[in-house]
């Protein structure tokens, strides 16, 4: 039955540890390493591409060896070397375990820790166990089950499976790969990859837009309510490979998607370059929900190793009306340099913000946003959650901005960090840019850490130091969470539990 | 010297008239290499990327000092000076250089004074003027100073009449003026200093720098007026050292000028020390003011707080950039500043960053930034109660305004700035 292949496809990358640092020994097609015009010809042959998307990667890299790399940012890391990374990888064979028994142990026991019940993660990952009932099965009936997730697994350099195909058909979205759009859909593609994120717009999506791999691609056509939560998950496998995803979501007139995006990497003590592009693009009345939780390898205790998440995120709310929502989780990575954007161009379009960015060890994160509003009467929203502890900088930035003729925009910002230990650093770097009168913008920024007070109040009731931060914390990124995805929470607030864990004490 | 740098026709200017004499040649000398090394700031330099000065001063403003202007347009000018009544003392510059006969030194004995342009300088002076300011244009007026109040005031002692320190520049010539003032309160001193700039109508430059060196348990009230031409440009830098338990509250009122750049640069160099710093700019026309703060908690337990009112109107241009640093063992700082911007125009424009950089966890920092119009429930309320509308708007702005000022401590100094808003607002009613 081809869809216990899915299941069981979708299981084999779902294992993971650093809980997710384990590594899956598989046999891989590689590129020959290093990048030149011949490394991405193979890449664009591999994928079977039409000449006008190699056109366009040429076109992009030619861009990219004019740029140079960004240093704005308030990261440090030692220069990359592009001619040391594999610019693909992909798997031979998928063979995995066949029930989750077999799954390793120690796996189990750190979704466990996750607080996951098996069974919700299974649902997460849109896996069953073969003796159960299925909730999942497409026979199960035509009602849209909440809870219900069609997974597309990108392992390294390409998509392994994209689940719930059929029954997303049915509804008409279209939900598969990257390179499966650009085959089967060239006409979509062609239209809207690079129109949000263009292939000279900085210097990590153009290396990208010259070397992408694989990634998701979203239909959603006039009119439909996406039947489930879409989600991506991401995986870096192979050795001193980088990753480059393009992930492209279109939400025709009056549609709805919700779509969730995670990844994990092994535990290695080099360092590994991430370095994607999402573009959204919203049309009238549509609203695209897209939300994160990003926990790459981030090192060593001492700074070893980790990943370097160099990360373009777009969305063009192009239509009247329409809302593009970004919440994301950041707990992993070593270095993370990330602005979730909104283009508000349509008139009463709205942007969200929602972010919580938990850095420990040696993390360096950057992150942040930017409004940009075009449309008349556009709104946005911005709630960032810091927290630093151990040796880590946490650094918010942001940029809020309004063409004269915006006529009626709105913002709100608000930034809190926490700071855990004295060793750490929180900053918050706004750029808020208010061109003509009828523009309201409001920015509230607060730093502190957590008080004696509410220690001794959690401590004095029986929780150790561990849990009594971990209550408070849960506490301060609570806006946020809020924001995700029903089955994202759980997940996340143990997450959080577990980011923290060495940082008291 | 590396002259290739210059680029545009104000730098070359700069370059070509370098020629340092004197007791300070040497420190002119490495002033001007460091400003040589990046020139004129311009906006691709992260802390101007909204002023820049390779545009703005798009001519060669040689450097020059001294006056050819008659008598008569010098003391117009100097009664535009707000403070006539306030001042107990009051020292006068006109383009760049003292004016011994217009000025009136203070009574006391507790407030030794000595003029910047003098050739052998008290070295309570002169140990104050070192190259290695990080700021291009600080650097500049280094090179460049031709002249400026040095002002010491004796330990313990109370100097609560005003002293005034007015810089007048003519416009009579299309140059630069380079002013510097170095202050210091030596333990448990006080005092309280007013700084006015005005101007005449032509195009001219004012680099101006003021040193600030509280003492221990010392404290200063400073306030600083800026109504220069509307043709000029106006770049100042405030440089400040607090020692222990030492107190500054700072109030600059903007008016006048094209273009102002004010910087600040607030460091606590003793523990318990506070800092309230705040500011109102009204602005119309083309005006463009960018003040930039940085404030650096380098030591634990100072408290700041800073506070600006912005309103533009026309096309006018504010910027505000505000930064908090807290050092690795800052602990217990208590930071916060807040900006408010009132847009009276659909091309006016207000930017804002206000920044936080943090490496002590026991700290409470945050910051505040709005921009908008007036609020219109507020201005229902006014007009419902038979007032019309500018009237409202007038009153409304006033209020708004007046909200920066009000901590200052002088209630005759407050009565002048309230006097200056309204002159502004009822010449925005008149145009």
């Amino acid at each position: 039955m081809p869809d216990i292949e899915t299941i069981e496809r979708v299981r084999e990358i779902d294992v993971d540890k650093y809980k997710y640092g384990f590594e899956t020994v598989i046999e891989s097609d590689t590129a020959p390493k290093g990048l030149s015009e011949d490394v991405i010809k193979f890449i664009s042959a591999k994928k079977e591409e039409p000449e006008w998307m190699l056109e366009q990667r040429l076109d992009a890299y030619a861009r990219w060896l004019k740029m140079d790399e960004p240093d704005w940012a308030k990261v440090s890391y030692p220069k990359i070397d592009f001619q040391d990374i594999y610019f693909y990888s992909a798997p031979k064979g998928q063979t995995g375990p066949k029930s989750l028994d077999e799954v390793d142990p120690e796996l189990l026991r750190t979704y466990e820790k996750l607080g996951i019940p098996l069974k919700e993660q299974e649902l997460l990952a849109g896996v069953r166990k073969h003796d159960e009932p299925s909730t999942l099965d497409e026979d199960a009936g035509p009602s849209y089950a909440s809870g219900k997730v069609a997974v597309d697994a990108v392992f390294d350099s390409v998509s392994v499976v994209t689940t719930f195909k059929k029954e997303l058909a049915k509804a008409g979205v279209i939900f598969c790969s990257i390179s499966e759009a650009i085959r089967e859909h060239p006409e979509l593609v062609k239209k809207y990859l690079f129109s949000v994120v263009p292939q000279g717009d900085n210097y990590y999506a153009a290396l990208n837009s010259a070397v992408f791999t694989d990634g998701s691609f979203v239909f959603i056509p006039e009119g439909v309510r996406c039947p489930m939560e879409l989600s991506t998950y991401f995986r870096i496998n192979a050795e001193n490979t980088g990753q480059f995803e393009r992930t492209l979501i279109i939400a025709e007139k009056g549609s709805y998607v919700s779509y969730l995006e995670g990844c994990t990497a092994p535990m290695r003590d080099e360092n590994q370059l991430h370095a994607a592009v999402v573009e959204l693009v919203a049309m009238e009345d549509a609203e695209i929900k897209y939300s994160t939780v990003q926990n790459w390898y981030p090192g060593d205790k001492d700074g070893k190793g980790g990943i370097y998440n160099f990360v373009t995120k777009r969305a063009d709310c192009r239509g009247d009306n329409s809302k593009v929502s970004w919440t994301q989780v950041e707990t992993g990575s070593a270095v993370t340099w990330k602005y979730p954007s909104c283009i508000l161009r349509g008139d009463n379009s709205v942007g969200e913000f929602y972010s919580i960015a938990i850095s420990n060890g040696h993390q360096q994160v950057d992150s942040g946003t930017k409004m940009i509003h075009l449309g008349k009467n556009t709104s946005s929203r911005i709630i960032s959650k810091g927290i630093a502890a151990g040796y880590s900088d946490n650094t918010y930035r942001g940029l809020v901005t309004t063409h004269k003729k915006a006529k009626g925009a709105r913002n709100f910002t608000q930034c809190d960090s926490l700071l855990i230990g004295d060793k750490c650093g929180a900053h918050t770097v706004p750029y808020i840019e208010s061109k003509t009168r009828t523009a309201t913008f409001e920015h509230e920024a607060t730093t502190s850490k957590i008080s004696d007070d509410m220690m001794f109040y959690c401590q004095s009731r029986g929780l150790d130091e561990e849990e009594a931060v971990a209550l408070v914390v849960n506490g301060f990124v609570r806006d946020v969470l809020q924001q995700l995805p029903m089955e994202f929470m759980a997940e996340t607030q143990k997450l959080i539990g577990i980011s923290l864990e060495g940082s008291v004490g | 010297m590396t002259v290739s740098l210059m680029k545009t026709p104000a730098e070359t200017a700069y370059a070509d008239a370098f020629d340092p004499q004197g007791a300070l040649a040497d420190v002119r000398k490495s002033a001007f290499a460091q400003f040589a090394e990046t020139g004129l700031p311009h906006r691709r330099m992260e802390d101007w990327k909204w002023t820049d000065l390779r545009q703005l001063i798009s001519k060669a403003l040689p450097p020059a000092s001294g006056t050819s202007a008659s008598a008569e347009a010098i003391d117009d000018l100097i009664a535009a000076s707000p403070f006539g009544d306030v001042a107990r003392a009051r020292l006068v510059f006109v383009d760049g250089s003292y004016d011994p006969g217009r000025s009136s030194l203070p009574a006391t004995g507790d407030v030794e004074f000595a003029s910047l342009g003098s050739d052998d300088l008290p070295a309570w002076v002169s140990d104050k003027l070192v190259a290695g300011s990080t700021d291009p244009i600080a650097a500049l007026n280094l090179a460049y100073m031709s002249d400026g109040a040095a002002l010491r005031f004796k330990a313990g002692s109370g100097m609560d009449a005003p002293i005034e320190l007015l810089f007048v520049t003519t416009a009579e010539q299309a140059a630069t003026y380079t002013t510097r003032n170095v202050v210091v309160l030596d333990e448990g001193a006080s005092a309280t200093l007013i700084e006015t700039h005005v101007g005449g109508t032509g195009e001219y430059l004012h680099n101006a720098v003021t040193q600030l060196h509280v003492g221990d348990n010392a404290r200063l009230d400073r306030v600083k007026v800026q109504e220069e031409g509307l043709e000029a440009i106006h770049l100042s830098n405030l440089e400040v050292h607090l020692a222990q338990s030492a107190c500054l509250k700072d109030f600059t009122l903007t008016i006048g000028g094209r273009a102002t750049r004010q910087q600040g640069f607030i460091t606590f160099d003793g523990e318990h020390s506070e800092s309230y710093v705040s500011g109102a700019f009204l602005l119309t026309g083309k005006q463009h003011n960018d003040t930039r703060l940085v404030i650096d908690h380098a030591v634990p337990n100072c408290t700041s707080r800073e506070l600006f009112k912005c309103v533009m109107d026309q096309a006018a241009r504010g910027v505000f950039q505000g930064k908090a640093i807290v050092r690795r063992d800052a602990q217990k700082t208590d930071g916060n500043q807040s900006s408010h911007a009132l847009l009276l125009s659909v091309d006016a424009e207000f930017d804002a960053k206000p920044e936080l950089e943090i490496y002590a966890d026991d700290v409470i920092c945050g910051h505040g930034a709005t921009s908008g119009d007036l609020d219109e429930d507020q201005m229902f309320y006014l007009r419902a109660r038979g007032i019309t509308e500018t009237e409202a708007k007038s009153m409304l702005i006033g209020a708004f305004a007046a909200e920066a000022f009000d901590d200052v401590e002088s209630g005759a100094i407050r009565e002048v700035l309230g006097g200056l808003a309204e002159g502004w607002l009822a010449r925005r009613k008149a145009g």
